[in-house]
């Protein structure tokens, strides 16, 4: 009987032959990855009493949440986290300004394809788009692995999701999770590792596999993972040093469902509020009267969704009364949006751009909501009151959905621009 | 030894029209106006607030008291203080059909007892807030009013270990010795 990918993967790990879904293994994970939480984290680690971590090579913090501080409570706590960094002598940190986690962690290396990955945040499963296993942790046990450098994981139980087809023209990967999200519920991946496959999701960039992974902890997933190609090695080449063997699932592992989606048949899909799988065809909510739009997040924030949205609004503006609020995933990103023009047109617009990081996504800043006012965000959660207002409304799209929206100032199917 | 049995005063999670709430997620047990706050005691007063007709949650419950609910309770983020507040209240146990994946790990590592109990859904009208309610950690058997028997799912092994150890750093000490 062969073996799924994070039965594989977990059993390379701790040195068996097999792993079965189930079981309980401990762990020393390649990597940790932790954000503003850090100083948290620390004041845990600080209560084991240790004085020193396992082993800082293993730290990858990223202060990403609310960057710049937003006021003098969160200035202290990024401040108790440079500390920390300094008395550790943790060397992978990223400070203000360098971008969300989940974005900047692949791009400084910090994962490649058969590692085994635990972070401080629910959408840490987005390294999984790299052959990874990643999975989210709490504060408590980060200060665990901090102290240890180990962890116990479950091993999940695997879904096998296969995508044929071709996207039609303005229909993309966050169209496919969100319809996924739909068909799921919240919980239909409880525990699960979320194996993608199939040529549709082979033909997909790098960057629409991250929001694939990305968004899978939407349905509950432990870990969601694409088989490194050909495009994974070229986006990794440089970035990571060490050597490495990518894990692949065998062809007779044994999968708790199996899914098959046709993408020729997929339409642009929204999320509406106040949960994630309350999805539907955006032709179900065209119309609908928005006051923000927000292009950005670890779900959406990459070239690619920046490069969607341009090409809608590129020579046009948005409608009155409409605010587009951009955020680039990381520096990098930003820098390849501005040496392309894709920055200057989405500014000449109407856009106003924030700098890169989580912004208004988590509701601490930026772009927080009145009573009454809708947000159409390219960003991967629209539960009640996350953006400001337990009285505001948040719906989920794709890029091109947002940038088609923020042209007509209500809920615009992209396909009809 | 923390006890493996234990009864207390049910609070069942309802929505309006008188449903089991399923997917309660971690912006509705500790909204995210209030991550600022790391001092457990200051958390317990949060405690779904953000839950639509529970909002004055944390001023009726009492120490001891079981919390009942459907699926995927805790789904969302990664914030401990979702779990962090229940104890601030003491909270003995949830109860639910089942539960977010990293909540479940931040539960059962902060030694919160958390229990999983398949087919809820089903039996949940026969429970009605004020219930005395006891369950066996190790044999997931459930009395309702000392009467009516059901049956959850036992702690699994690592669960239990670290729940009566206290949290996952106490077993870490055991562990590690």
């Amino acid at each position: 009987m062969g073996q799924t990918f994070a039965e594989k993967v977990l059993a390379q790990k701790t040195g068996l032959e097999r792993t079965v879904a189930g079981q309980i293994v401990t762990v020393k994970p390649d990597r940790l990855l932790t954000h503003d939480n850090t100083s948290a984290i620390a004041a845990t680690f600080y209560k084991i009493g240790v004085k020193r971590m396992a082993d800082p090579t293993l730290s990858v913090i990223v202060l990403d949440h609310v960057v710049p501080a937003a006021n003098e409570t969160y200035a202290i706590s990024h401040q108790a986290t440079r500390a920390f960094v300094a008395e550790q002598g943790i060397t992978a940190f990223y400070d203000v300004g360098e971008g969300i986690c989940h974005q900047v962690f692949p791009e400084k290396g910090h994962v490649w394809p058969g590692a085994v990955i635990v972070g401080s945040d629910s959408h840490t499963p987005t390294a999984g788009a790299f052959g990874a296993f990643a999975a989210g942790i709490g504060r408590t046990e980060a200060a665990a692995v901090m102290a240890t450098g180990e962890i116990w994981l479950r091993v999940p139980e695997s879904i096998r999701v296969i995508v044929h087809g071709t996207l039609p023209p303005r229909v993309s990967a966050k169209d496919v999770i969100l319809y996924l999200i739909g068909q799921l519920r919240a919980d239909g991946a409880d525990y699960c590792s979320v194996e993608f496959a199939g040529e549709t999701i082979t033909a997909m960039s790098v960057s629409e596999r991250m929001t694939l992974t990305n968004m899978s902890a939407e349905m509950g997933a432990k870990n969601a993972v694409v088989e490194p190609d050909e495009k994974t090695l070229a986006w990794l080449a440089g970035r990571v040093s060490q050597p490495f063997t990518p894990v692949f699932a065998d062809a007779d592992a044994v999968y708790a469902r199996v899914i098959t989606l046709d993408a020729g048949a997929l339409t642009p899909q929204i999320a509406r509020p106040h949960t994630v799988d309350n999805v539907a065809p955006v032709t179900d909510v065209v119309g609908t009267r928005i006051d923000q739009v927000v292009l950005g997040t670890c779900t959406n924030g990459r070239l690619e969704d920046l490069r969607a949205a341009a090409e809608l609004l590129r020579g046009k503006h948005i409608a009155p009364g409409v605010r587009l609020l951009v955020l680039p995933a990381s520096r990098e990103v930003l820098q390849a949006a501005l040496a392309e023009g894709v920055i200057a047109d989405l500014i000449a617009a109407g856009a106003t751009l924030l700098n890169p990081g989580c912004g208004p996504c988590l509701g601490a800043h930026q772009g927080c909501m009145a009573p009454g006012e809708a947000t159409l965000s390219t960003s991967n959660r629209n539960f009640k009151g996350r953006m400001g207002s337990k009285d505001a409304a948040i719906y989920l799209g794709s890029p091109a959905t947002a940038a088609a929206s923020a042209l007509m100032g209500v809920i615009t199917d992209p396909r009809e621009l | 030894m923390r006890p493996t049995q234990i009864t207390g005063r049910l609070w069942v999670l309802r929505d309006a029209t008188g449903r089991l709430y399923t997917d309660i997620d971690t912006d509705m047990i500790f909204h995210n106006r209030y991550l600022h706050i790391t001092e457990v005691t200051q958390m317990g007063q949060y405690a779904l607030d953000n839950l639509k007709g529970w909002e004055d949650f944390a001023r009726r419950a009492r120490p001891g008291d079981l919390i009942m609910a459907g699926s995927n309770f805790g789904a969302g983020s990664s914030r401990q203080q979702a779990v962090d507040c229940f104890h601030a209240l003491g909270i003995a146990a949830l109860i639910a059909e089942s539960f977010g994946a990293i909540y479940k790990r931040n539960a059962i590592n902060s030694g919160l007892p958390l229990v999983t109990f398949p087919g809820l859904a089903e039996v949940a009208s026969r429970f009605e807030s004020g219930d005395l309610v006891t369950v066996d950690f190790c044999t997931g058997a459930l009395i309702r009013n000392g009467a009516e028997h059901f049956q959850a799912q036992p702690f699994s092994k690592v669960q239990l270990d670290i729940y009566q150890a206290g949290n996952l750093f106490e077993y870490g000490k055991v562990v590690t010795g």
